[in-house]
């Protein structure tokens, strides 16, 4: 372009200086990305990138997390996961170009990861693509947990873990019998303006409601929805469940400052009950912990009797 | 001589009101025809009827021999050009751009530098020459009438390699003219008619009809009251009739002559019967 | 734009072919542009590949050297990179044209390629197919899991846009007004359709359909390039003649008759071809915000609105803009990366309300 310079000309030469702007910032990218990956080669010939938590977990249970080489948003725990490992973004948003940068051998995800053009063009640059089974309850954490041992080669690992779990589920459904008077939990998942969304049938929360030993107090509504004021007064939660992000200094709303709630038997005795979300939701290997932690936070009259799970 | 276009009988309905009732007229080549009337007589529906943007409910309007609806749009674009009442313009065109548009659809088979000198031969008859460059939307509603001219004038020219005979059309062509200009637009559409152009303009001012046309169409409520030269047709009683005025007419070399004045001194002369009655 | 206030004969002639110049040049620089950010787009990625290697692999391309084409770098660039700059290519040049498109036939400088409806009937669509696909659909999925969701978006955009100009045309006549009243009372009605399946939807979907009205090139394959330019092309080819047609319709529908253009043919072809272009797009990258409005509006600034130079300059600057947004989109945060549309409207809405101000301060009414 040439140098002609009265006023008139001033929005073509802003266009050049941006292209060139545009050209010397792509330049400067263009070298950086000549310089090797600054991560480090792992020694075992498995490279696997974990979409999803709760198959995150199980990698890092399983003694794997040296063989990681990408995790997505969802894996929180342990957190250091998601500071050593580069993020490969949500679970259900992949980035082929992303993933494959990473050179991977496996992908290991749960049900769903997407989207399914991103999963194609990955499978078709020879990178092998699992997924896990996801049933929220006992079996299916065992499953889950016996497939990612079976997909690493870390068989024997895995039927120990998932043994383990097994042990654990088991003493978690001793520890149900004993149990007499059962409450009722209302999950609060959100309360945005005040207006609480809930955890309802063939939901994560309900899943873990019932292996605690607890009713759903949001029984007659299906998946997370919101629900009206006179419903939560309807549901009479003995119990209000919420979670937060791993974070016990995140400070939870006052519930039972709601008129919604304030009417509940859960105000009348103050029971509130946060956990970590990922933890209490996820599924993973610690399910029967985080059961077994929130029938301990239901029913603290009995804790004496409940306080000992087998460990592994 | 045969019309350049002949309507006969031409109607036009809206919602059971007739806008344009059993309207018949011929425009012929080197005749400046001039349309008056009141506010609501049906002049820019008739108008825009032998244009053939709208489409007569009855009647019939014919190019030379052939029905406007019948004839394609580009080629009525050579036969005919129109400068309807002030346009509004969506983009900020420069004036050259907007009266390039003029040559730009209908001689689209010319070179560039043809095309060129039609709009600057356009520019130049509607004086708008030195506005070339400016955007057509900071102009004041005078000059932008007369870009709009200058549109026009592109088009006949660029359309007159493709059609033997050509109609202006001209709907209150100097509604926001000063009067200079009033009369620069006017003396162009006359060359126009000398050069074999029929054309047709709605005006409003009397004088100027008389002045410029050598036919005037009366319209009123919808219909045709008169048509004939200016000498045949403005009398007293067509100012009576027609505009509910009644005014002084003077003959000056043959031609009518309306003087506006006469209301004034007229108004003066009622206002002096009530104040006399009063006493 | 208009720095000379007055001109003689003479000054006429050197003004127009200045302003040719001027277009000339701003050509050329978008056509450079153009080209550098295609080129970049191939070189730059997640997946670090040495200029020379890309080099390669193309030279391997067109002399069909297998050795080189069976390794990872000629995956990336051949099977991720390049369909994914052809998608953005012809993504952004048919947003951009449209929206041009739409603001000549609209005879308004803010209408956007949505106004046509195929936004609102697209998006349904979409929300269906992501909602109730799995539960009623499930056999159609299974047959083309790839394809289902794209289909069913360009058919529902399509579907509404003509169902809107059905409801604008009367007599043979299509009101534009009445087809903008009626865009918006549709665009309400899908809104609201769509809100209904947002609540029935789980955790899941909702998060699916949060990333689709967010818009993506990801997931870009042969197939999606091949599937859409066929639908695409057709707008960009048409633009010379539907050029003429909407400078003639910014002086009024009624002087572009005057004009000698076949006024009801331009309106229906224009309006059809942005709905295939538009529905194609929302197909193919989800909702891709703010390049229809933008685009135009800069280049009418430095070209001005003549559109035989404004809607092909449209193609190549829309084109231009969306490669350099996905290069964005790829690297902000690799080996993740952003919905596209975020990045469009966060550097397209802080410029549109600058152009606005500087409307306001009296440059131009």
């Amino acid at each position: 372009m040439n140098q002609s310079q009265d006023s008139k000309s001033r929005p073509r030469v802003g266009i050049a200086s941006l292209g060139a702007a545009v050209g010397g910032l792509a330049m400067a990218l263009v070298l950086t990305q000549c310089v090797p990956a600054a991560k480090a080669q792992t020694p075992s010939s498995e490279r696997i990138v974990a979409a999803g938590g709760a198959v995150t977990e199980i990698l890092y249970a399983l003694g794997l997390q040296d063989r990681i080489v990408g995790v997505d948003t969802t894996s929180l725990f342990p957190a250091s996961a998601l500071k050593d490992k580069p993020n490969v973004g949500y679970v259900r948003a992949l980035s082929a170009e992303g993933v494959l940068s990473l050179r991977p051998t496996l992908v290991v995800t749960i049900p769903n990861a997407g989207p399914p053009d991103t999963l194609k063009l990955i499978s078709e640059a020879g990178v092998r693509i699992v997924q896990t089974p996801d049933d929220q309850s006992a079996a299916g954490v065992i499953a889950k947990v016996r497939e990612v041992g079976r997909l690493t080669g870390a068989k024997p690992e895995a039927d120990k873990l998932a043994a383990a779990i097994q042990t654990r589920f088991d003493a978690l459904a001793k520890a149900r019998t004993a149990l007499d008077k059962p409450k009722r939990v209302l999950f609060v998942l959100a309360l945005q303006n005040g207006r609480p969304m809930v955890g309802g049938q063939n939901s994560a929360a309900d899943a873990i409601i019932k292996l605690a030993g607890g009713i759903n107090a949001a029984n007659a509504i299906e998946g997370y929805k919101p629900m009206t004021d006179e419903a939560v007064i309807a549901a009479a939660p003995d119990v209000v469940l919420m979670m937060n992000r791993g974070d016990p200094a995140t400070p939870t709303p006052d519930v039972f400052a709601l008129p919604a709630f304030s009417a509940t038997p859960a105000a009348a005795s103050r029971t509130l009950i946060v956990m970590d979300g990922l933890y209490l939701l996820g599924f993973g290997p610690r399910a029967a912990d985080a059961a077994h932690d929130l029938m301990k936070a239901l029913y603290p009259e009995k804790a004496a009797q409940l306080s000992v799970l087998p460990r592994p | 001589m045969n019309p350049v276009l002949e309507a006969r009988g031409v109607g036009f309905r809206v919602g059971g009101a007739d806008l344009v009732r059993n309207a018949s007229l011929s425009l012929f080549a080197e005749e400046f025809t001039v349309i008056i009337g009141p506010n609501g007589a049906g002049k820019s529906t008739l108008l825009k009827m032998l244009t053939g943007e709208l489409r007569a409910h009855s009647g019939s309007i014919n190019y030379g021999s052939a029905a406007v609806e019948q004839i394609p749009a580009w080629r009525l674009a050579c036969e005919r050009a129109v400068m309807a009442q002030a346009a509004r313009l969506a983009f900020p065109f420069t004036v050259y751009e907007v009266v390039r548009l003029g040559v730009d659809g209908v001689g689209r088979a010319k070179d560039r530098q043809s095309l060129h000198q039609m709009v600057a031969q356009a520019l130049a008859s509607a004086d708008v020459t030195h506005l070339a460059a400016r955007s057509y939307q900071t102009l004041s509603g005078g000059e932008q009438q007369r870009v709009q001219f200058a549109r026009v004038l592109g088009q006949l020219k660029a359309g007159s390699s493709m059609a033997g005979q050509q109609v202006l059309f001209l709907d209150e062509p100097i509604a926001s003219l000063d009067l200079c200009h009033q009369f620069d637009l006017l003396d162009t559409a006359r060359t126009q008619a000398d050069s074999g152009v029929a054309v047709l303009a709605v005006l409003h001012d009397l004088n100027l009809a008389i002045t410029y046309a050598d036919r005037l169409i009366v319209m009123k409520d919808g219909m045709i009251m008169a048509q004939g030269s200016p000498a045949e047709v403005v009398s007293d009683a067509l100012l009576k009739d027609v505009f509910d005025v009644s005014l002084l007419i003077e003959t000056r070399d043959g031609m009518p002559c309306i003087l506006p004045q006469s209301r004034v001194s007229d108004r003066r002369l009622r206002g002096q019967d009530i104040q006399d009655s009063a006493a | 734009m208009t720095a000379v206030s007055s001109i003689d004969m003479d000054g006429l002639d050197s003004f127009v072919s200045r302003r040719r110049h001027e277009a000339l040049q701003v050509t050329l620089g978008l056509a450079f542009a153009a080209i550098g950010l295609a080129v970049l787009s191939l070189g730059i990625g997640a997946v670090p590949i040495p200029p020379e290697n890309v080099l390669k692999v193309l030279v391997a391309q067109a002399m069909s050297d297998g050795q080189i084409l069976q390794g990872r770098d000629a995956l990336v660039i051949l099977n991720i990179r390049l369909p994914r700059l052809m998608l953005g290519f012809m993504v952004g040049a048919a947003l951009a044209v449209s929206g041009a498109l739409m603001q000549g036939l609209f005879r308004n400088p803010l209408a956007d390629p949505g106004l046509v409806g195929v936004s609102a009937g697209a998006g349904l669509a979409a929300a269906v197919m992501i909602v109730l696909g799995e539960r009623y659909l499930s056999g159609l999925i299974g047959k083309m899991p790839f394809a289902a969701l794209p289909l069913a978006a360009f058919l529902g955009g399509l579907v509404s846009t003509l169902l809107l100009y059905a409801i604008a045309t009367r007599e043979g006549r299509t009101s534009i007004s009445t087809m903008l009243l009626a865009g918006v009372a549709l665009g309400a009605l899908a809104g609201a359709a769509t809100g209904l399946l947002a609540y029935i939807s789980d955790d899941r979907q909702l998060r699916d359909l949060t990333f689709w009205s967010l818009g993506s090139l990801g997931g870009a394959t042969w197939t999606k390039v091949t599937a859409i330019a066929p639908i695409i092309l057709p707008l960009l080819l048409a633009v010379p003649l539907l050029a003429r047609g909407m400078n003639a319709l910014a002086l009024g529908e009624a002087e572009a008759f005057h004009l000698g253009l076949p006024v009801q043919r331009i309106k229906g072809l224009a309006i059809l071809l942005v709905a295939l272009a538009v529905g194609a797009s929302v197909a193919s990258a989800g909702v891709i915000g703010f390049v229809g409005i933008v685009v135009p509006h800069l280049l009418r600034l430095v070209v001005g609105p003549d559109h035989r130079l404004l809607l092909p300059l449209s193609a190549l600057a829309g084109g231009a803009l969306l490669i350099g947004a996905d290069m964005i989109a790829r690297l902000a945060v690799a080996p993740a990366e952003l919905p596209i549309g975020i990045i469009t409207a966060a550097t397209g809405a802080p410029f549109f309300l600058w152009l606005l101000l500087r409307r306001s301060q009296g440059f131009e009414p």
